[in-house]
């Protein structure tokens, strides 16, 4: 499942009974001890499958050559240099930008649209949430397959639709798919099908979560419709929609299964965003110098980018 | 009197707009599976109606019998199962160590799952490759499953730390005085308190590895394949073999549509849990 949930950081604690990390049981085992008996199995996991990989990608960076012992050869950062002015991936990180701002500027707009209508609607409303939700379960492979054979150009639903309601003179008018002009964003569609409900969902929390008399204070002073929205609701709302918009944006980033399905990163890489780029070095090309040291920056830039954007747009504790 | 007939219009409107927004946004579901139903011919036939013509089940015995697809479906759950208990054996107590006592390599572990979901997949898979080659563990299930342990491990203690974060310490603290130790009482006592908790982080994990695709992409040739990878290979091995797709994907869906509506309430809990509270 790639649109998952993420909970936010545990509220803190009362604080502990003085002594209470001091206390030892039969065992002997103080407080912090057995806390740190409990938690380190999933570390030491995480370290052998996440950590170590992660090392060694960093390394395999600094070596050119297939990686199966023939003319491998320390290449010092001459990887680096290759990820950063090889054009064909330098073009494929602006398509990853863009990808990304595509599917969660959509994303935010109707999943925002439609909590606001649940939220207007309230709990009788409740099985239409629920059915909205399907999508998030549905996986990005079948997903990407599905809205393929949605939008063939002849035999696709889509196009026959939009013909029956006179938007195309024929269905083989677009071709969503095959243009390369439009394919970015073609490509982008079952990634914002599949978890616009995610946005739906958190947001819709979060607008249950404003108190009614703030909206109440907000009338007595005149304010309606759209000015409500966008001087009472939104700066609430701030904080959740800076969770959705990170966490639905280091996923958008990321896509990889939905696009490779559907084009394969074509035609003429036009749809070919930096994780199939690397995926492509490493398994077609064979050089996974250059794709450990793309996937090296790319993690780093993800990371720059979602910390940037935790302290400004999200800043904890600075408003609430 | 115009009044109140003008906010009843406003509330029909509203129903009616909140109707439609789900009925387009399931249509592409339900397309597909009553594509699956159509005869194979029918699925690609020009112009393409929504309705089956004629009620069929070729494309799921054409699906069914492609060779590996059957055994793709043992490898996803297999796969799945291996993946989802190793995450939840390592999630409960990390997640508990985590809530109830608060020390700083805690929150450094819960940190470090999030970091997690911010590195690309493909650049944890691709060291993998090599790592769970020299272990002997490629093409295997158990293989694929370590690999999105990765994905479902970080998951599955945000998940349970917020739920956890619901038990009130005097559970424990009575458990303790009734002669348990503290890890019998995180069995007996606490576990069964979130046990609604447990089995959405349960489903989670598992839906995450089920739907998996690119370590299953990296890391399986033939023996341990899934069926992600079998669903993909049947576009390229075959041509655009549509109907027998759809019948497949509709099958391979199945278990999470029906897992979802098992736990329809608390998995919409889970997932809106704690994200509104930062």
């Amino acid at each position: 499942m790639s649109p998952t949930a993420q909970a936010a950081p545990p509220r803190t604690a009362p604080s502990p009974p003085p002594g209470a990390g001091r206390r030892r049981t039969r065992r002997g085992l103080s407080d912090a001890g057995y806390a740190a008996l409990l938690t380190a199995p999933a570390a030491v996991v995480l370290l052998a499958l996440v950590g170590w990989p992660l090392v060694k990608l960093a390394a395999d960076s600094l070596y050119t050559g297939s990686g199966l012992g023939d003319g491998r050869s320390f290449a010092g950062l001459d990887n680096y240099v290759t990820a950063l002015t090889d054009p064909g991936i330098r073009a494929a990180a602006g398509r990853t930008v863009a990808y990304t701002v595509v599917v969660v500027a959509a994303e935010l707009l109707l999943g925002l649209a439609v909590a606001l209508l649940f939220h207007r609607l309230g709990p009788k409303a409740r099985i239409l949430q629920t059915l909205f939700l399907y999508p998030l379960m549905i996986a990005p492979v079948v997903a990407g397959l599905l809205w393929r054979f949605l939008m063939i150009d002849n035999v696709g639903i889509v196009n026959e639709l939009l013909t029956r309601v006179g938007v195309l003179g024929d269905p083989g008018d677009v071709s969503w798919l095959s243009d390369p002009d439009l394919v970015l964003f073609s490509v982008a569609l079952p990634d914002i099908w599949l978890t616009t409900s995610f946005m739906t969902l958190v947001l819709y929390a979060g607008l249950q979560a404003i108190p009614p008399d703030l909206y109440e204070a907000a009338r007595l002073d005149g304010a309606r419709g759209l000015r409500l929205l966008v001087s009472v609701t939104l700066p609430l709302l701030r904080p959740v929609i800076a969770v959705a918009l990170i966490i639905r944006g280091v996923d958008a980033a990321r896509a990889f299964d939905v696009i490779l399905i559907q084009t394969d990163g074509g035609p003429q890489s036009a749809s070919e965003t930096l994780s199939l780029t690397i995926y492509k070095t490493m398994v077609g090309y064979n050089d996974p110098g250059t794709a450990a040291a793309t996937s090296t920056l790319f993690m780093i830039v993800m990371m720059v980018v979602a910390m940037v954007a935790v302290l400004t747009i999200w800043r904890p504790g600075k408003e609430s | 009197m115009s009044h109140l007939l003008a906010a009843r219009i406003r509330t029909g409107l509203l129903w009616a707009a909140a109707v439609a927004v789900v009925v387009i946004y399931g249509f592409p579901f339900v397309y597909l599976v009553l594509t699956s139903f159509k005869p194979a011919v029918d699925a690609i036939a020009v112009p393409p109606t929504v309705l089956p013509q004629r009620f069929s089940l070729e494309n799921y015995v054409a699906a069914l019998n492609r060779p590996g697809v059957t055994a793709s479906f043992v490898n996803s759950v297999s796969t799945a199962t291996i993946a989802t208990l190793l995450s939840m054996a390592l999630a409960v107590p990390a997640a508990w160590g985590i809530t109830r006592y608060r020390t700083r390599a805690g929150r450094v572990l819960m940190a470090g799952s999030l970091l997690v979901r911010m590195a690309p997949a493909v650049a944890i898979g691709i060291p993998l490759v090599t790592i769970l080659g020299a272990v002997g563990l490629t093409d295997t299930p158990t293989g694929l499953a370590l690999a999105q342990t990765t994905v479902a491990l970080p998951l599955s203690i945000w998940l349970l730390a917020s739920f956890f974060e619901g038990v009130p310490r005097e559970i424990e603290e009575a458990a303790l005085v009734d002669g348990c130790d503290r890890f019998t009482a995180l069995l007996r006592v606490i576990l069964p308190v979130v046990s609604g908790g447990v089995a959405v982080t349960a489903i989670f994990a598992f839906l995450a590895s089920w739907n998996e695709f690119l370590f299953a992409l990296l890391l399986t040739s033939i023996r341990a394949q899934t069926t992600p990878i079998a669903i993909a290979n049947f576009q390229s091995q075959f041509g655009l073999d549509w109907g027998p797709m759809t019948a497949l994907a509709t099958l391979y869906s199945l278990p999470a549509v029906v897992l979802t509506l098992l736990l329809q309430r608390r998995i919409v809990a889970g997932l809106s849990l704690g994200a509104v509270k930062g």
